[in-house]
């Protein structure tokens, strides 16, 4: 027993999980501890996060983020998929420059971006605030297309898609029939990332001058600083549940076709 | 029987500089296989693709039942086709697989898994109906995919070089079953290979292609005894080219003369076309025309190659029984059994 729990000691490995637990792990126990803390009576209670699940803005930002954030992995895979597998599927040329362009999103800084976006956007488009999806879609962009292409990569897309197409399948039921269930641990990955990015955005949020929930938690944290870590110890269990809810909901069955 | 008639017109296909296809014309029969067999990039794959739909062409028609369906695309052919290389949706089990087209076909769940085990059962896998892909052999995911091929009653049947990624014994067993099959269901078939043998084996007729045409389309027996060119006569089965002169429509091969059937020069030096079983090699005491070089056993029959006194090699097939004093090294008398050769130009 002893001998099988017994790790070897791999220092790569120990140095990640020390910076890990020095930047991550630890922060967040203590901004934890500290949002729990009751100094009146020195123990410990609920206090703050009492306080912000009977505040109304905490739903009313968090459903708002919540849509928004779905919205735009809607755009993502509606956009990306079917331009992904042409891509691929075609073997076309221009492919390099695609791969190039979808990585220009990490490269211009944010707020020369919303500065342009004011400039350039027409007012129809900056009054609503179905813009936020668009501009989520384009900022997440760069890590949704490398964790759809590791999938693509993966497969024998030519010849899978070529015998759905022969059995009757156009390109539609091919894509989803077909393509995004044989790569679904990348979809995953895809859905996951766009939504956690969408879900936290700030500055450029900020600076377009839209409230969402981290908007507000940091307007919250203005005079409200223990309501605020509050809030945020528990948007961090709202992307849990959904994933785990979208885990349960893809039969169990369809993992073990992937090899 | 949903089964159709074929017809390539005057296809003709590029890819860049490569021409794959240069003014090519098919005709397959209704419920008829037939095989396309060529050498290496001759553009046996580019021909299959081009009648599913998966390549257009750049000129020419196909017809299938007389229609134009040039333009129709991939998904609404109604072709079922087997690939090469495995091709199963590793998502799906095998029932899942294999009810695939009939599913796109939008049939009841019910009725398409019923069909789908008919088929299984036809290319005796039903008992691994409920299983992934991956946990089948080469083997089997190739019997799933010609399941899947066969399921939704496709017009005409496409197979490119099923076999090829399986060891022998299973090709053979397959090409078996292919044939069997495709002649109970009544399939007009195209089969691709670069196997002669297998061509031969289950074919109504073969179609040998050379660089991006037809160079003959006959049944197996023609094929191999009437080759309309010397590029079929030495890609189907195995041909011995033996320098010889011809005179007077007559061609002078080991000291006899034979009767040449007209191509190629009529006067000078030609190559003498002649199966291996149309040379016979008997032991002499005297100086004889060759000398044995090998003689390998092959149960009924032995191949027995000869190098004649000019250096040519020559290959002949001959009953076992009759081979027992052709040692190597030992001196011999070649003739040609058949009274007619086919010539080609050196
Ligand atoms: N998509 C393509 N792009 C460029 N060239 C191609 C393409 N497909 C085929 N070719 C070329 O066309 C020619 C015919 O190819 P094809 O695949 O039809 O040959 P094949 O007879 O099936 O050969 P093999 O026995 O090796 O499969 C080849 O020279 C090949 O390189
Ligand atoms: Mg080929």
């Amino acid at each position: 027993m002893a001998k099988a729990l017994r790790v070897r000691f791999q220092p790569p490995l120990a140095v990640t999980l020390l910076i890990l637990g020095f930047f991550v792990f630890i922060p967040m126990v203590s901004a934890f501890e500290y949002s729990i803390r009751t100094p009146l009576t020195g123990g410990y209670g609920w206090t703050h996060y009492l306080w912000a699940i009977r505040e109304e803005e905490f739903f009313h930002y968090i459903f708002r983020s919540g849509w928004l954030a779905g919205l735009t992995v809607l755009i993502t895979l509606i956009v990306l998929v079917p331009t992904m597998t042409w891509l691929h599927v075609s073997k076309s040329p221009i492919r390099p420059l695609i791969d190039g362009i979808s990585l220009l999103p990490l490269v211009i800084p944010v707020v020369a971006f919303a500065v342009g976006a004011q400039i350039s956007f027409p007012e129809f488009v900056q009054n609503t605030v179905l813009e936020l999806p668009f501009l989520y879609f384009v900022l997440a962009l760069p890590y949704a297309y490398r964790s759809l292409d590791i999938g693509l990569n993966s497969i024998p897309l030519k010849t899978i898609t070529e015998a759905a197409r022969s059995a009757g399948a156009n390109w539609w039921r091919t894509i989803t029939a077909v393509i995004v269930p044989v790569i679904r641990g990348s979809v995953m990955a895809t859905i996951a990332l766009t939504f956690a990015l969408s879900l936290g955005e700030y500055t450029l949020t900020v600076l377009l001058h839209w409230d969402t929930f981290p908007t507000w938690v940091t307007f919250v944290a203005q005079d409200n600083i223990l309501g605020a870590i509050a809030i945020s110890m528990m948007s961090l269990i709202i992307p849990f549940l959904i994933l785990t809810v979208i885990t349960l909901f893809v039969p169990e069955r369809s993992m073990q076709g992937r090899k | 029987m949903s089964s159709k008639s074929l017809s390539l017109r005057n296809i003709s296909k590029r890819f860049g500089n490569v021409i794959a296809l240069d003014n090519f014309n098919l005709e397959v029969g209704v419920g008829e296989l037939v095989a396309l067999l060529g050498p290496s990039g001759c553009g046996k794959t580019t021909a299959l693709r081009v009648v599913a739909g998966l390549e257009h062409q750049d000129a020419g028609t196909v017809l299938v039942a007389d229609k134009n369906i040039s333009d129709v695309p991939a998904h609404k052919r109604n072709m079922g086709m087997v690939f090469q290389a495995y091709s199963l949706f590793p998502n799906l089990t095998v029932e899942e697989n294999v009810a695939f087209g009939l599913q796109m076909r939008k049939v009841s769940k019910h009725l398409r898994l019923k069909k789908a085990h008919e088929l299984l059962d036809l290319v005796g896998l039903d008992s691994q109906s409920k299983r992934f892909t991956h946990q089948l052999s080469g083997g089997q995911q190739q019997r799933v995919a010609l399941a899947r091929a066969l399921a939704f009653e496709p017009e005409i049947l496409l197979l490119d070089e099923p076999l090829s990624a399986l060891d022998a014994q299973v090709r053979v067993n397959l090409r078996e079953e292919i044939r069997r099959l495709q002649l109970s269901l009544g399939t007009t078939t195209l089969f691709v290979t670069h196997d002669q043998e297998e061509a031969m084996a289950i074919s109504d007729r073969v179609g040998v292609m050379n660089s991006g045409v037809l160079e003959q389309i006959d049944t197996p027996d023609a094929l191999y005894n009437k080759p309309a060119s010397s590029f079929v006569a030495s890609f189907v089965g195995t041909m011995n080219r033996i320098p010889a002169h011809i005179s007077d429509g007559m061609v002078e091969i080991f000291g006899s003369k034979v009767v040449a059937l007209k191509r190629g020069n009529e006067n000078g030096k030609v190559h003498a076309l002649i199966r291996p079983e149309s040379i016979s090699v008997v032991a002499t005491t005297a100086q004889g025309n060759a000398k044995v070089l090998t003689r390998s056993f092959m149960g009924a029959s032995s191949n027995i190659i000869c190098q004649t006194s000019d250096g040519t090699i020559v290959q002949s097939l001959m009953t076992s029984a009759s081979t027992g004093d052709l040692l190597p090294g030992s001196s011999v008398q070649l003739r040609v059994l058949s009274s007619e050769v086919l010539v080609a130009n050196v």
